[in-house]
């Protein structure tokens, strides 16, 4: 679904915030991304978003190489993945059923269809009673879990997530990982940078571990 | 190079909808983005209509001009069409030959019509006009020569001038005058107001645009963070565009409407003394009205205006908001 060939990333011709990246991620595979504040967890993400370009190397995410893509071609690229943000990017002057529906509207999907999709993604994340609420008067957890619907709501084959758990509690948290688990199961391929040690390790599934922008390790689980 | 077909993986769903569907999508979400735009105008109603007063009064100048050259275009027509000749029979002919040389110069081509005026009759005209009958009746002798007014067939000047050369020519005839000369500095100076409009036209354009780019900067400010969270999303920037546009199309409608509206309302103002002006000349002339076209024009081309400023101002703008 990933592939990165000798990948490297610099700022300003200076910084290496990422150097000859190597790895394959599996169709319908979940992984982690774990490394200090500042190893290249969220480069690599923004990589793969195509938010940045590579200075190094190629990235492929189903066999195309995005690097490829012309600018007119980026927005359909991004409506492929899903992404759930650790601040949210959520529009406070929306109702949490309309945050929702945003990808379904740029696509612009027929209203009903759309409905019937949103609601089915707040129900998954069991938010559905909460819809025409504003995300302000949602909790921390509550929010990222908005975040999530959004993410998923319209099918992506590759969901992506930058410390989704970052603020929560460790039940939270626990309850976050289990949706992105439920996500997994059905075929979404997932992959989620997390500096959370502890509850990755619970989780048994394949780590990219990285340090100063290089894979350090790549633990498959057990 | 990098163009290629199509390298973006497309899921399954993006598909179903089908070309036609796709297109009541679109149309949809344009109406959604107008009613919405709108509303967002409507919120902010003092605002909105200091923006819009701003383009009315940027509108309205030019316009008037304009309409006032336009006006001035009608009467030189008129007078174009009014202009004669005035043939000066040499002094001290006898109305019997007078009359003959009438007849002579009727005769001529390019003559539509001729009117003999006496020596008495030229006398008589001229102290009505002047007033001055207390002191042209101490004259012994009657100074004026008869004089015949030739309306010529074709009122072009070039027309008019051969015409005038063929009919001093005519033995009897000691000169002929032809009042050219202020028509044709009229035209001149209808040429230069046609420029002047023009220059104003496009300086008061331009000031439109730069009324509603800089409303439209503002606008992009205040959703900065909407614009980077839906481009993070996969927004094309014509979407991300689009409800710009349709606030500066709100912008530059409601603009055009204002102008009108104080086109009219100037030209009810002006129209009495106008009138009444134009009266004391003996001419029956009117202040012209923008009429439909006139009003669609106006009110088309700051809608116009109105979208290309926003247009310019979102652009600029869009290469600044990148997503974090």
């Amino acid at each position: 679904m990933i592939v990165f060939e000798h990948v490297g990333k610099r700022y300003g011709g200076r910084f290496e915030a990422l150097a000859n990246l190597d790895f394959r991620v599996r169709r319908g595979e979940m992984l982690f991304l774990t490394g200090h504040s500042g190893a290249g967890k969220s480069s690599l993400l923004r990589l793969v978003m195509r938010l940045e370009r590579p200075t190094r190397g190629r990235i492929l995410v189903a066999g195309h190489d995005i690097d490829r893509l012309h600018p007119s071609q980026v927005p359909f690229y991004r409506r492929q993945v899903g992404v759930v943000f650790q601040d949210h990017q959520l529009l406070y002057d929306r109702s949490i059923f309309h945050n929702v529906a945003l990808p379904l509207t740029i696509q612009g999907v027929e209203p009903r269809e759309s409905a019937r999709r949103v609601r089915g993604a707040l129900d998954k994340v069991g938010l559905l009673h909460r819809e025409k609420a504003l995300p302000i008067e949602l909790s921390g957890g509550e929010q990222q879990r908005v975040g999530i619907a959004r993410a998923v709501v319209n099918k992506p084959a590759l969901l992506l997530a930058d410390e989704p758990t970052g603020n929560l509690d460790p039940q939270l948290s626990a309850d976050i990982m289990a949706l992105f688990e439920d996500f997994n199961r059905i075929g979404t391929t997932v992959m989620i940078a997390s500096h959370d040690l502890a509850l990755i390790a619970r989780l048994q599934h394949r780590t990219l571990r990285l340090r100063e922008g290089r894979l350090v390790g790549d633990l498959e689980a057990a | 190079m990098n163009r290629r077909s199509s390298p973006s993986p497309r899921g399954a769903h993006t598909h179903r909808a089908g070309a036609s569907g796709r297109f009541r999508g679109w149309l949809r979400h344009h109406r959604a983005i107008c009613q919405d735009s709108a509303w967002r105008l409507l919120r902010t109603p003092v605002a909105s209509l200091v923006t819009m007063l701003a383009i009315a009064i940027a509108m309205v100048l030019p316009a008037g001009l304009w309409l006032t050259l336009d006006s001035a275009r009608l009467l030189d027509a008129e007078l174009t069409e009014s202009a004669t000749l005035t043939a000066y029979l040499a002094p001290g002919v006898e109305e019997g030959e007078a009359a003959r040389i009438e007849e002579a110069l009727g005769a001529q081509p390019g003559v539509a019509h001729t009117r003999l005026i006496t020596a008495a009759e030229g006398m008589a005209e001229f102290q009505q006009a002047l007033g001055l009958e207390n002191a042209l009746a101490r004259l012994d002798d009657n100074p004026l020569p008869a004089s015949v007014v030739v309306t010529p067939k074709a009122p072009a000047p070039e027309a008019v001038r051969d015409l005038a050369e063929a009919l001093d020519a005519v033995p009897g005839v000691d000169e002929v005058r032809l009042d050219l000369a202020w028509i044709e500095r009229l035209r001149s100076l209808a040429e230069l107001g046609r420029r002047v409009t023009l220059a104003l036209a496009v300086l008061f354009g331009g000031g439109v645009l730069l009324v509603v780019g800089n409303t439209i900067r503002l606008a992009v400010e205040s959703r900065r963070k909407e614009i980077e969270v839906i481009t993070l999303i996969g927004a094309t920037h014509g979407f991300v565009r689009r409800p710009f546009l349709y606030s500066g199309a709100w912008y530059g409608l409601g603009g055009g409407l204002l102008a009108w509206a104080l086109l009219t309302l100037g030209g009810g103002w002006l129209a009495a003394p106008v009138s009444a002006l134009a009266e004391s000349y003996g001419a029956s002339f009117s202040l012209p009205r923008l009429g439909a076209g006139g009003s669609a024009i106006l009110v088309g081309c700051s809608i116009l205006l109105g979208w290309l400023g926003a247009w310019i101002a979102v652009s600029r703008h869009l290469a600044e908001v990148k997503p974090r």
